[in-house]
């Protein structure tokens, strides 16, 4: 068994994953509800000229996305390796540590991987997803800057705050794969935006003419749509679950 | 057990009986009456009628060329130069004349002939039957009432569609058959040659020709192929031969020469469905005296621009024809029209009322088909008090435009004949609307009732199941979701032309749940790689292999890439499908030779692999249907496509010529057969031997799958071949992966519709291919065309059912050749190469578990759960299908999109489910097991 490593190894060297929660203080729990507002209109605002021409206006909001990610992991969530998901449940009445106020610790402490994110998921993340959506029947012969700016959406939304919680540790994204991790707000962000990316390809057949069912407005579309849906839920109905096959 | 064995039955017999109840309910029988109409006393009314007018010609030349569109007579870039400069000088009549879906040529012949308009039920009639009923001998025809008439002499040439609906009917004929389309010459100097002659007998009076070649042109290579133009050259210079004899010969001075377009052709050049491209052929009425009536109008600009897309000139129906005819040469209108006497004719009488009179007897006749279709109407021929006012029904309308007719012909005023004339004409076209639409025919009680009984099998399949219904897993979920998108989709009709996207999209989504499916169990290192991913990519290329539907119907794809049509390319991957099937055949034959008692008498066990010799003999028995069945498809290509096979050598094609297509065709079913029967003797005879439960049933499995497929090759056209290799791959990776029963069955049900469309075929009657549906046949067999019809056209559906049970039952990987023979066949696929020489120990590894799991599958629940899933689907999908047809019984696209699709659904439910996936399958199954 030299090339496949069983992950029910997993457990013994660590200990079993946690929802992963957002930070403990007042901005975060008020930001983390604000964002995906903030997400939904960046994108609002922008459909008119992504649908009229969608190569420079995707690639134009790539970056107030990754502005507002930025922003957002930073400000909601803990990043790799911080022990910010409590072992054991804070005891009612027992008083809670003080957050690191410096501004200096904020920026190494989180600017830092937050930047480092993007970078992994526009380099790593996009163009395996590129590859996806061309599995799953994004055109071959043409469009190759609209599948690839759509993945990097989907990358952004997806996979930066994912690699922000959880770093780029092999066994750890096998289990992201395997949806064996327990859901919580990133986690069904991600699940909310492949799904959505997903079903954002049943229009496109429909013989509605609309200009907005050309590639890959409708695939950007349930991205967000799903981001958004996701996030809500898996940071509260779901939170916690852990996905089943059987 | 027994209860759920009896629900599945009944479910699956309802299945056929809900499809024949819903199909009499939408395509209803229409009110035939048979006989000759005869000229009747036109009735006595206050206007009074002379006798019946005097017809101005007494022989008729009917020149069809088959899928002659609008443009290719009238347009700016067409080859009729003799045609148009006749239009232009007023002694020619030009026309569009709408042809109904479905347009292709039988259906297209008999609204030309009979003035009917046919429905999809006629197309499966002429499918279905061979007797009397599907021709147009006993029915009321100008053919009919041509040759009734006195020294009454037809003679025909061209298309023997013709010779098939009117058998007998001809003083002289000469056939010809459209079994290759890349026939451009042969099959329309074979009617040129015969009229010169004809045009010199004077014992005939009506000449029907049928030209085939430009619609063979379409079919090759699209209305804008080189060959077009110079086509229409040549049929022009046939009008142009015939016009002249008329002007110059005495006995033909009395002539009507028509050219007509049976149907036309969409931008790939194929037809069958409603685009404007084919339902408008172009239609000319010329003759020298046509000059008397258009003398007064302004005449006709030739070459011009269209209206709308095709629509030319003044467009009427083509059952129009028939009426048109009668009044010209002096017929009575034929009993089962629905067609209306063209205005621009009637000029041809100066008498108003001999005008009235031709009119009339036209909308009389039409009045008996009325009648008949409405018995509870008001049809007296007598003025009476009528309540006309606010919305009525369409009998209610047309009894009330009756009773306009007779109160405009009991005015004994001075009435304007133009005036009596508008009024009958006002009957006749919405008589003919009302008819033709058959919205009024539906019989809502049995679309009801048969959809019903679909769903009602959809019940009882899920009562037959309902144990397994209680435990949710996410497999489960998943074919809850696509089965209730699909059954929402059937009401989209974008979705129903693009279904294939559809399948594609589920089969990605599938493949990529079964990656993470697996992924939970066990991590497979090489993720890239994981078999799962593997299948992600071959369908991809599947699904790039024929673009079909109708929005990208002409976008770039494979199958007709430059590459792949490079013969060289073509014919090695052709070449290599047949080599790896012999290669398996060869392998069951010495399997099947070998002697069982001997080898365990030398090594005191039953050797289950067989020997070099034995080996040896397999190949010697099995290399000559190899090779006939690839000598088959080349010779076959040869004619059907010969730019397929440039470059190969002619010497091959030698003794294919002498021995003809057909009987080699013939010679690979022949040996096809031979092989199934030895192989299923020599089984039998091996169970007696070796004790049972040794699995042998599973070799026989999988060498009549191998001799399945050779025959499906067979019906498969070259460039489709190679999809053959990729299916393989996918078995393969099928085997890798550790699927439950229920994971097989999904699996089945998506490949078998992936294929479906991957090799080309959609919802639309005009992609239907029918160039295999004549191979080894030299009569008119419509059961075995048939078979070969659907064979050829479900060949992947056919080819998946079949491996869904293999997988289910755990051969194809139990047996021993798959395992060495496989690694061999990966070589093709280089990026493939390295991968497969890293990682085979471990595949082999897995390939052992996975046989191990094979010899614990098989049992007989799987089976039946198998059935009970795909009977589901099938219950839901018609059922899904027939309430769409239903509730948009009056949609603007009923008949080009929905009727079409519950066609197919008809052939998928019976010949695909139950033919195939139950039947064949269950028959593969049960040898299985032996
Ligand atoms: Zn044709």
């Amino acid at each position: 068994m030299s090339s496949t490593t069983t992950i029910t190894k997993a457990p013994k060297t660590r200990p079993p994953a946690a929802p992963i929660n957002i930070l403990d203080n007042d901005t975060a729990k008020l930001y983390t509800h604000i964002h995906p507002i903030l997400v939904l209109s960046l994108y609002a605002f922008q459909f008119k000229s992504i649908v009229a021409d969608p190569v420079p206006a995707l690639l134009r909001t790539l970056i107030p996305l990754s502005v507002l990610q930025i922003a957002y992991v930073a400000i909601c969530l803990p990043p790799t390796g911080s022990n910010a998901t409590p072992v054991a449940p804070p005891k009612p009445g027992q008083k809670k540590k003080p957050v690191p106020g410096k501004l200096e610790s904020g920026i190494q402490g989180k600017i830092i991987p937050a930047f480092l994110s993007l970078l992994l998921s526009t380099l790593a993340a996009t163009p395996v997803l590129t590859i996806t959506l061309i599995l799953f029947g994004a055109p071959i012969a043409t469009h190759h800057a609209h599948t690839l700016l759509c993945a990097a959406h989907i990358s952004l939304l997806a996979t930066l705050p994912l690699i922000y919680v959880h770093g780029v540790e092999g066994e750890k994204w096998r289990e992201i794969v395997a949806l064996l991790l327990p859901i919580d707000e990133v986690y069904g962000a991600m699940i909310g935006a492949v799904l959505g990316a997903w079903l954002g390809a049943v229009p496109i057949p429909l013989d509605w003419d609309r200009e907005w069912q050309k590639w890959p407005v409708t695939i950007v579309t349930g991205a967000y749509t799903g981001f958004a849906v996701g996030k809500l839920v898996g940071g509260t109905l779901l939170k916690g679950k852990k996905i089943s096959f059987e | 057990m027994r209860g759920r064995t009896i629900l599945l039955t009944v479910a699956n017999l309802l299945i056929p009986v809900a499809i024949l109840v819903f199909a009499t309910g939408f395509f209803p029988y229409k009110p035939f009456i048979p006989g000759l109409a005869e000229y009747e006393e036109i009735g006595n009314y206050a206007y009074k009628f002379g006798k019946a007018p005097d017809a101005p010609f007494n022989k008729l030349v009917f020149m069809v060329v088959d899928a002659l569109r609008s443009d290719f007579v009238f347009g700016e870039h067409s080859g009729f130069r003799f045609t148009q400069s006749l239009i232009r000088s007023g002694t020619a009549i030009p026309f569009t004349a709408h042809a109904t879906s479905p347009t292709i040529t039988m259906p297209r012949v008999k609204a030309i002939t009979t003035g009917s308009i046919p429905s999809f039920l006629d197309v499966i009639l002429n499918f279905a039957e061979s007797d009397t009923t599907s021709t147009l001998a006993t029915q009321d025809t100008w053919l009919a009432q041509l040759k009734a008439m006195e020294g009454g002499k037809l003679v025909m040439y061209g298309d023997d569609t013709w010779l098939k609906l009117f058998p007998d009917f001809f003083e002289r004929a000469d056939g010809t058959s459209s079994f290759f389309v890349s026939d451009f010459t042969e099959v329309d100097d074979n009617v040129t040659r015969h009229v010169p002659e004809e045009l010199l007998n004077s014992d005939w009076n009506a000449m029907i020709m049928h030209y085939l070649g430009l619609d063979h042109i379409g079919h090759k290579a699209g209305p804008n192929s080189p060959n077009m133009l110079p086509k229409q050259i040549e049929m022009d210079g046939i009008v142009q031969q015939i016009y002249e004899a008329i002007e110059n010969e005495e006995h033909l001075s009395r002539t009507l020469f028509v050219l007509a377009g049976d149907h036309g052709m969409n931008d790939g050049g194929n037809h069958g469905g409603s685009a404007p491209g084919e339902t408008s052929p172009a239609l000319v009425f010329m003759s020298p005296k046509l000059k008397q009536i258009t003398e007064g109008t302004d005449g006709y600009r030739c070459p011009t621009t269209p209206k709308a897309d095709f629509d030319y000139y003044t467009k009427i129906e083509q059952s129009d024809i028939a009426p048109t005819l009668a009044g010209l040469l002096g017929f009575p209108v034929p009993r089962n029209n629905l067609g209306v006497f063209i205005p621009e004719f009637l000029h041809f009488w100066a008498d108003g009322s001999d005008r009235i009179q031709l009119l009339l007897r036209n909308a009389k006749q039409i009045l008996t088909i009325v009648k008949a279709t409405f018995p509870a109407h008001n049809f007296k021929d007598k003025v009476q008090e009528m309540n006309c006012e606010g919305s009525l029904s369409s009998g209610e309308e047309l009894s009330c435009k009756w009773q306009n007719v007779v109160q405009a012909l009991e005015t004994a005023a001075a009435l304007h004949p133009k005036m009596r004339m508008d009024i009958i004409y006002s009957f006749c076209r919405t008589a003919q609307d009302i008819m033709s639409s058959t919205t009024s025919n539906y019989n809502v009680s049995r679309l009801i009732l048969g959809t019903a009984l679909a769903f009602l099998s959809f019940t009882l399949t899920m009562l037959s199941i309902r144990s397994k219904l209680s435990s949710i897993s996410s497999t489960g979920i998943f074919y809850t979701l696509i089965l209730l998108l699909y059954g929402i989709l059937m009401f989209a009709s974008s979705y129903v032309e693009e279904e294939q996207h559809f399948w594609y999209w589920s089969a990605s989504a599938w493949f990529a749940y079964l990656f993470i499916a697996e992924s939970r169990k066990e991590w497979f290192s090489k993720w890239v790689f994981h078999p799962a991913v593997m299948l992600l990519i071959v369908t991809r290329t599947l699904r790039r292999w024929n673009q079909t539907g109708q929005k990208h119907a002409g976008a770039p794809d494979i199958a007709h890439s430059t590459f792949l049509l490079h013969p060289l390319v073509l014919w090695s991957l052709v070449g290599a499908v047949y080599l790896d099937i012999t290669i398996r055949l060869s392998r069951h034959i010495a399997r099947s030779v070998m002697d069982p008692k001997k080898s365990r008498e030398e090594k005191g066990y039953a050797e289950l692999e067989s020997g070099e010799g034995d080996r040896f003999v397999g190949m010697l028995a099995v290399f000559p249907l190899g090779a006939t069945a690839f000598v088959f498809k080349l010779g076959f290509t040869a004619k059907d496509a010969p730019e397929l096979v440039k470059g190969v050598n002619g010497g091959l094609f030698y003794w294919v010529g002498d021995l003809g297509l057909v009987g080699v065709a013939r010679m690979v079913f022949v040996g096809l057969a031979l092989s199934a029967s030895w192989l299923v003797i020599s089984e039998w005879r091996r169970t007696k031997m070796v004790k049972k439960g040794k699995e042998s049933g599973g070799d026989l499995a999988v060498a009549l799958f191998d001799l399945l497929s050779l025959f499906l090759i067979t019906q498969t056209r070259a460039q489709n071949i190679p999809v053959y290799l990729l299916f393989r791959m996918q078995i393969f990776f099928l085997t890798l992966l550790n699927l439950t029963p229920t994971q097989i069955t999904i699996t089945t049900l998506l490949l078998t519709q992936t294929s479906f469309f991957a090799l080309g075929n959609s919802n639309a009657i005009s992609s239907i291919d029918l160039s295999n549906s004549y191979n080894g046949i030299s009569g008119y067999n419509i059961s075995a065309v048939g078979l070969l019809v659907f064979m050829s056209n479900w060949a992947g559906p056919v080819y998946w059912a079949i491996v869904g049970v293999l997988l289910l039952s755990g051969h194809p990987s139990s047996t021993p050749l798959y395992r060495d023979r496989y690694f061999d066949e990966q070589e093709i696929k280089e990026e493939v190469k390295d991968w497969v020489k890293e990682e085979r120990e471990h595949l082999n590894e897995m390939l052992e578990k996975e046989v191990q799991r094979g010899r614990e599958k098989g049992k007989k629940g799987d089976w039946e759960e198998h059935v009970a899933l795909l009977t589901l689907w099938m219950g839901a999908g018609l059922g899904a299908v027939m309430c769409a047809c239903t509730v948009l019984r009056t949609h603007l696209f009923i008949w080009t999109v929905f009727s079409p699709k519950f066609l197919f659904a008809m052939a998928w439910g019976v010949a695909y489910h139950l033919g195939v996936s139950v039947g064949l399958g269950g028959g593969i199954w049960w040898v299985g097991g032996w």
